[in-house]
C-alpha cells in the first residue's frame, strides 16, 4: 500500500528535467527515453499523478520552450490551435467564441481560473482521460489531430486518435503540436452539456452536440459523449434518428433513447454506476441537442 | 500568519509514518534506513506511555481515554505509527519511505452495527476512565441510556412512526490542514505554534504526556485557517511534533497533507432508530431513540456526545416520554470528533424529516405542527445534555417562523406530489437550535468558563488580551465591539494583543458556539471592571461622587469624557485619567477576570427553502431561501449573516454531497484521501444572493453580553432537515440516508416511477 509515498504537497520521485527548444529535440528525448519519459505541458494532470505516483517518468520532457505551439490561428478551413493553446485563452479567444463558440463554451466549463491558465488543450486530449471536456467538441466538429515524430510531421482523425482505456494514437517518440478544428457548417447551432456533482469538478457525463436545419428539418446533426465509454464517442445511431426529422420534441425524444446503446459505461467505475450514467447521458443529449436547434433556429 | 506558514531557524521537517492497515499488530519497525540518511526518527516505545484523551473540556469521570502519541497496534488505515524529522520535506519524505514495518494484520469492522456483533475482532480490548481500566464488550467504547416520562404516553398515542435513519461521514474540509512548529528551550520547557482552539488545553495535554511542567510549555496563538470543530481537541500532530522536538533538541515543523489530513478526523456517523408518537390534538406524545454514534477508531468525546444526542433531540419539541439509547462504536475509521453543530443537524435532519411525515398523518400543516410543539421561553433546556439544565429566557422561534411563512407565502405553496415534469419544486421548512456555551447555574461534567485581561494604556486606549481563539469568524471583533461599547469609545481604541498561555488566564476552547456569548460575557466582566476604576479615578480629580460621574464620547474631539453632569468645569478625558493615575502612583486602570455564563440560551433558527430536482440527472438545484435566526441582540449584522450563509452552504453539502465510505478490500477511504474526490459545493452552485434572505428575530438575551447569543451551530443545523423534506415535496420521496447524492435520487425514482 501506497499510504506513505503518496501526498499532494511534494513531487515525492527522482527524476531528470529536460526543456527542449525544438521539435527535433523533443522527439530525440522521447525517442531515447521512450517509456520512460513523459511530455509536461501545463501540468494539471501530470503534476498530481506524480504526486499519486499514479505517473513515475524518469524523465520529464517540458516541451513549453518549443516555440509556436501556442497559437490559435483562424485559417480558411477553420481554427489551427497549438497543442500548449491554454484552456484560458480557448475560452476567451473572440474570434473562437464568434465562429465556433461550442469549443469556448467547453473549455469555460474546465476546472477553475486557475486551471485553466495553466492546463492546455493538448494535455486534455493527451492525458487520454475519457471525461476529457475538450475531446467530445473536437469528435462532433471531426478535429484533426497534428502528430510530430521521427518522420516529421502527420496528421490524423480524431476519432482515430482515442482508442479506449487511456490510450492514444501515438507511437515512440511521437507527440501532438496541435490540431485543426474546422468550423462547424453555416447556420449551426452548438451546445455542450456536463453534470458532475459541482461545478468544479470533472464530469460524470458530458456531451457535445452540432445541429442545422434545412427547410424546416434537421440537415445535420453530430453528437459526441463522455465519461460514459472508455473513450469519448459519438452518438451515430442518435444522430441518424434525427436527420432529416422535423426538430420536435417527439422526435428528440425518440432520438434520445438510442443514447444508451451508444454508451459502455464500466461497472469499476466509482463516481458513478453504470446505470446513472446511462440516464443521465440521455438527460444531457436532451439537453444539449435541444440547445443546439434552439441557436440553430435563430439563423435566418 | 497561519502555523503552516511559520518557520525558525535551524528547523527539521516532520513527517508521520502511518499504518498500512485498517488494524494490525506492528511487529517490527526498522528504522535504521531512515537514520543513515540522517533522519531523527521516533517510535512508539520512545513516547511517553501515557493513555490519554485529546479532548480536555469535559471533567476526568467524563473523559475515557484509548490514546497514545504513537501506537504499536493502529485502528485504521492512516493512523501514526512512526515519525521522521529531517532537513526537507524531500529529505523527511525519503527517510519515510525508507522505514521498514511489519504488520501482523487483525480483522476490521467498517460499519457501527457489524463492529457490535459478537465475532468482530475487539478493536480496544481495554480502556481508561480516570484510574479504572474498563473491558470494552462488543466494541461499545461508552453508552447512556435516560428515560423520564410515562411511557404510556407514547403506547396510547394516536398516531406512531418509527424508521432507521443513517447519516455520512463527513470530512470537515477547513482550509488549513493541521500543522505545528515546535522549539524546545533551554529550560526543558518547549513553546508551540499550532492549529488549536483552544491553547490552555493544548498546554494542559502535553503537560499530562510529557510531564513538563505546565510553566515551560508555551502556547502561542497563531491565526487559525478555519476548523469547524476539528481542533477542539489537540490534534495528533502536536503531540508527534513535540516528541520529535523533544528528542532532536532542534525546532520542528509538521503540517500535514491534505490527504494525511483527510485520515485525521471526520463528523459523527450516526444511526438513529427514532420512534415518535402524537396525538390527533397535535400534540406531540413521546418518543424512543436509539443512537449508534460510529465513534471511528477513538474517543475524542464520545461521552459527552451521547448526552449531547439526546439533549438536542428532547429540547427541539416537547415530548411527555423520553426513552433514549445511545451506544458509542468503535470501527477501524479515522476517529470522529466535533463538526460545526456536534450530532445536532444529524438529530435534527432525523426529527424535522420525521415531523414532516407525522403532520402529513395527523393532516395538519407541518409548520403549524412545529408552532404546536416546540420548546421555547420558560421551558427547561438541556440541550448540551442531562447534567447541563438551565431555564430559557429569550425565544424567537415563533417570530422566526411566521415572519419566514409570510415572506414564502408559505400556505399558499404549490401542493405537492402533483408534478410530472422533468424538472419538479418543492418547499420544505425545518428548525433547530444550538446552544450558546455548555454554562449552567450549578457544575456540570462541561467545563465551560472563559477569562480576559483588559487595561488601559497611558493615552486613555485600551489593550484587551484573551486566550480565546478566533477561527476566522470575527469572534474577537465581537470582544472589542462589546468592551467598546461598554466603555464609549470608538473601536479603534480597543487593541488585541497578541498573547500565548503564559500571558493569558485559562479558556477552555471556542467551540458550542460560545465566543460571544461566553468569551464576549468575561470581555464584557473586564470591561465593567475598569469603568468602575476608570469612574473611581475621574471622582478623584474631579471631586464627584465616582457613581455619580457620567461618560460620553466626544465625536470632535476623538475622546472620552468623563464628567459630572450639570457642573462647569467638572470633565476629564480617559487620557487625563490615564496620565494623573500614573503621575500620582495610583497605579494602572486594568482588570483581570474569569467568568462563567450562568446558562447555555439556545440561540434558534428556521429554513425555509425552495428546491428543483431534475428527475433525468437527480440534480438538486436550491432556488430560494428564507432563513431567520434569533441570536438576541445582533452584534455584528453582516458577520451574523454571513455565518448563516456559511450554515446553509455547509447543510447543503451535507444534505447532498459529502461523505468518506470505506473501502473493505484496502480498508482505506474509497476517496483515497484525496481531495479532488471529495466534492463540496463552490459559490456557482449555491444560490444568487437576491435569491437568499436572512433576517433577524427581535430579541434580547438577558443573561448575554448587550442581549447577545450565539449563532455559528444554529445556522447549520436545520438546513438538512428543511432540505430533505423540500425534496420529498418536490418528488413524493423520502430518504433515509444521507447525503442524497444524484444517483440515489434516480435510484428512487426509477423505484417508485419505473
Ligand atoms: C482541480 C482540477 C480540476 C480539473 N477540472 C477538469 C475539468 O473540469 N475537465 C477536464 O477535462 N479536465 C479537468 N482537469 C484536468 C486537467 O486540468 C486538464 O485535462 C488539462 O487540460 C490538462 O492539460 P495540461 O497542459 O495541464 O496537461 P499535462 O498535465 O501537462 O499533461 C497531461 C498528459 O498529457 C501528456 N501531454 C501533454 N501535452 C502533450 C502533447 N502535446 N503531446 C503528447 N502528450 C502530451 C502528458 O505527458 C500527460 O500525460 C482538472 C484538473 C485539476 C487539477
Amino acid at each position: 500500500m501506497t499510504i506513505n509515498k503518496v501526498n499532494t504537497h511534494i513531487v515525492p520521485i527522482e527524476f531528470e528535467y529536460h526543456a527542449p527548444g525544438s521539435l527535433d529535440e523533443a522527439v530525440g528525448l522521447l525517442e531515447r527515453y521512450g517509456e520512460e519519459a513523459q511530455i509536461l505541458a501545463g501540468g494539471t494532470d501530470l503534476i498530481p499523478q506524480m504526486k499519486q505516483r499514479k505517473a513515475e517518468p524518469k524523465h520529464v520532457v517540458n516541451i513549453k520552450r518549443i516555440p509556436g505551439l501556442a497559437c490559435i490561428e483562424e485559417t480558411p478551413d477553420g481554427f489551427r490551435i497549438g497543442a500548449l493553446a491554454k484552456l484560458r485563452a480557448v475560452e476567451l479567444s473572440p474570434q473562437i467564441k464568434e465562429k465556433i463558440p461550442l469549443l469556448s463554451e467547453a473549455a469555460q466549463s474546465i476546472g477553475s481560473v486557475q486551471i485553466r491558465n495553466l492546463g492546455t488543450i493538448g494535455g486534455n486530449i493527451c492525458n487520454a482521460s475519457p471525461s476529457a471536456d475538450m475531446a467530445t467538441p473536437l469528435l462532433v466538429l471531426d478535429a484533426t489531430v497534428h502528430i510530430y515524430g521521427r518522420d516529421g510531421a502527420k496528421t490524423c482523425s480524431i476519432a482515430e486518435f482515442f482508442q479506449g482505456g487511456g490510450d492514444i494514437n501515438l507511437g515512440r517518440g511521437e507527440f501532438v503540436t496541435g490540431f485543426t478544428v474546422p468550423f462547424p457548417p453555416v447556420g449551426a447551432g452548438s451546445a455542450f452539456e456536463k453534470v458532475g456533482w459541482t461545478t468544479f469538478d470533472i464530469a460524470t457525463v458530458n456531451v457535445a452536440a452540432v445541429v442545422t436545419l434545412k427547410g424546416g428539418k434537421i440537415d445535420h446533426c453530430s453528437i459526441a459523449l463522455g465519461a460514459c465509454s472508455p473513450a469519448p464517442v459519438r452518438g451515430v445511431l442518435a444522430e441518424a434518428a434525427l436527420i432529416g426529422k422535423e426538430p420536435s420534441a417527439e422526435a428528440l425524444e425518440e432520438a434520445v433513447e438510442f443514447i444508451a446503446a451508444c454508451v459502455e459505461p464500466r461497472e469499476r467505475w466509482r463516481r458513478a454506476p453504470p446505470e446513472y450514467r446511462r440516464r443521465s447521458s440521455k438527460a444531457l443529449a436532451m439537453d444539449a441537442l435541444s440547445r443546439a436547434i434552439e441557436r440553430a433556429r435563430r439563423f435566418p | 500568519m497561519f502555523a503552516s506558514d511559520m518557520s525558525l531557524p535551524n528547523m527539521l521537517y516532520g513527517r508521520v509514518l502511518k499504518s498500512a492497515h485498517s488494524h494490525a499488530r506492528v511487529k517490527a519497525m526498522d528504522v535504521a534506513g531512515a537514520e543513515a540518511m540522517g533522519a531523527v526518527t521516533l517510535t512508539p516505545d520512545e513516547v511517553p506511555d501515557v493513555v490519554y484523551c485529546p479532548r480536555l473540556v469535559s471533567i476526568p469521570e467524563a473523559t475515557y481515554r484509548d490514546w497514545r502519541v504513537l501506537t504499536d497496534k493502529p485502528r485504521y488505515v492512516g493512523e501514526p505509527i512512526g515519525a521522521v524529522a529531517a532537513e526537507s520535506e524531500e529529505e523527511a519524505q525519503r527517510a519515510l519511505e525508507a522505514v521498514e514495518v511489519e504488520y501482523e494484520v487483525l480483522g476490521a469492522s467498517f460499519d457501527a452495527l457489524d463492529a457490535m456483533r459478537p465475532e468482530a475482532e475487539a478493536i480496544h480490548e481495554r480502556i481508561y476512565l480516570e484510574d479504572d481500566l474498563l473491558d470494552v464488550e462488543s466494541n461499545v467504547g461508552c453508552a447512556l441510556d435516560i428515560t423520564e416520562g410515562d411511557p404510556k404516553a407514547l403506547e396510547d398515542a394516536d398516531v406512531v412512526i418509527e424508521r432507521t435513519y443513517r447519516t455520512n461521514r463527513r470530512y470537515h474540509n477547513q482550509l488549513e490542514p493541521k500543522s505545528v512548529l515546535v522549539r524546545p528551550e533551554p529550560d526543558g520547557g518547549v513553546s508551540i505554534w499550532s492549529t488549536t482552539q483552544t491553547i490552555h488545553n493544548t498546554r494542559l495535554l502535553i503537560h499530562d504526556i510529557y510531564g513538563i511542567p505546565v510553566g515551560k510549555i508555551r502556547v502561542y496563538k497563531v491565526a487559525l485557517g478555519g476548523s469547524f470543530g476539528s481542533s477542539i481537541h489537540v490534534n495528533p500532530v502536536v503531540n508527534i511534533a513535540v516528541g520529535l522536538a523533544l528528542k532532536s533538541g532542534r525546532p520542528v515543523k509538521m503540517s500535514y497533507t491534505r490527504e494525511e489530513d483527510i485520515r485525521d478526523h471526520c463528523s459523527y456517523q450516526m444511526i438513529f432508530k427514532l420512534k415518535l408518537g402524537a396525538n390527533r390534538d397535535g400534540k406531540l406524545a413521546g418518543g424512543r431513540l436509539e443512537a449508534y454514534l460510529d465513534i471511528g477508531a477513538h474517543q475524542i468525546q464520545a461521552y459527552p456526545l451521547l448526552g449531547c444526542v439526546v439533549g438536542w433531540w428532547v429540547s427541539l419539541y416537547k415530548l411527555p416520554y423520553v426513552e433514549y439509547t445511545g451506544k458509542a462504536v468503535y470501527t477501524n475509521k479515522v476517529p470522529s470528533c466535533a463538526f460545526r453543530g456536534y450530532g445536532n443537524p444529524q438529530i435534527t435532519w432525523v426529527v424535522e424529516t420525521m415531523m414532516d411525515e407525522l403532520a402529513g398523518e395527523l393532516g395538519v400543516d407541518p409548520l403549524d405542527f412545529r408552532l404546536n410543539n416546540y420548546i421555547g421561553e420558560g421551558d427547561l433546556f438541556w440541550g448540551q445534555g442531562p447534567s447541563v439544565k438551565s431555564i430559557i429566557r429569550s425565544c424567537g422561534v415563533e417570530e422566526i417562523l411566521t415572519k419566514g411563512a409570510e415572506m414564502v407565502d408559505w400556505y399558499n405553496r404549490p401542493k405537492a406530489g402533483a408534478q410530472t415534469g422533468r424538472f419538479r419544486r418543492g418547499w420544505g421548512v425545518g428548525r433547530g437550535y444550538h446552544t450558546s456555551s455548555a454554562g449552567a447555574p450549578v457544575p456540570s461534567s462541561i467545563v465551560d468558563f472563559g477569562g480576559a485581561m483588559l487595561k488601559m494604556n497611558e493615552d486613555g486606549t485600551f489593550d484587551y488580551v484573551s486566550a480565546l481563539m478566533d477561527h476566522g469568524c470575527g469572534t474577537q471583533d465581537a470582544h472589542v465591539k462589546i468592551v467598546a461599547e461598554e466603555l464609549c469609545v470608538p473601536v479603534e481604541k480597543v487593541n488585541i494583543i497578541k498573547a500565548d498561555t503564559g500571558t493569558t488566564i485559562y479558556d477552555v476552547c471556542t467551540h458550542a458556539s460560545r465566543g460571544v456569548y461566553s468569551g464576549g460575557g468575561a470581555a464584557l466582566k473586564v470591561a465593567g471592571k475598569v469603568k468602575t476604576q476608570i469612574r473611581e479615578f475621574a471622582g478623584r480629580i474631579l471631586d464627584a461622587y465616582p457613581h455619580a460621574v457620567r461618560i460620553r464620547y466626544d465625536e470632535e474631539g476623538d475622546r472620552t469624557v468623563v464628567y459630572a453632569e450639570g457642573i462647569e468645569g467638572r470633565e476629564v478625558t480617559y487620557r487625563e485619567v490615564a496620565e494623573t493615575a500614573r503621575h500620582k502612583n495610583w497605579g494602572t486602570v486594568s482588570a483581570l477576570e474569569s467568568y462563567r455564563q450562568p446558562s447555555c440560551p439556545p440561540h434558534f433558527t428556521g429554513y425555509f427553502i425552495e428546491v428543483e430536482v431534475d428527475t433525468w440527472t437527480g440534480k438538486v438545484k436550491p432556488l430560494r431561501v428564507v432563513a431567520g435566526a434569533d441570536i438576541g441582540t445582533v452584534i455584528n449584522p453582516l458577520l451574523a449573516a454571513g455565518q448563516v450563509h456559511g450554515g446553509m452552504a455547509q447543510g447543503w453539502s451535507m444534505s447532498l454531497l459529502e461523505d468518506t465510505p470505506y473501502d473493505p478490500e484496502t480498508g482505506d477511504l474509497v476517496n483515497g484521501g484525496s481531495i479532488a474526490n471529495y466534492k463540496v459545493p463552490t459559490s456557482n452552485d449555491l444560490l444568487d444572493l437576491d435569491d437568499f434572505t436572512v433576517f433577524f428575530a427581535d430579541t434580547y438575551e438577558p443573561t448575554g453580553p448587550f442581549g447577545a447569543k450565539g449563532l455559528g451551530e444554529g445556522a447549520l443545523n436545520p438546513v438538512a432537515g428543511t432540505v430533505a423534506n423540500a425534496i420529498q415535496d418536490a418528488l413524493g420521496v423520502r430518504f433515509f440516508e444521507l447525503p442524497i447524492t444524484p444517483i440515489k435520487v434516480l435510484e428512487a425514482l426509477r423505484e417508485k416511477e419505473g
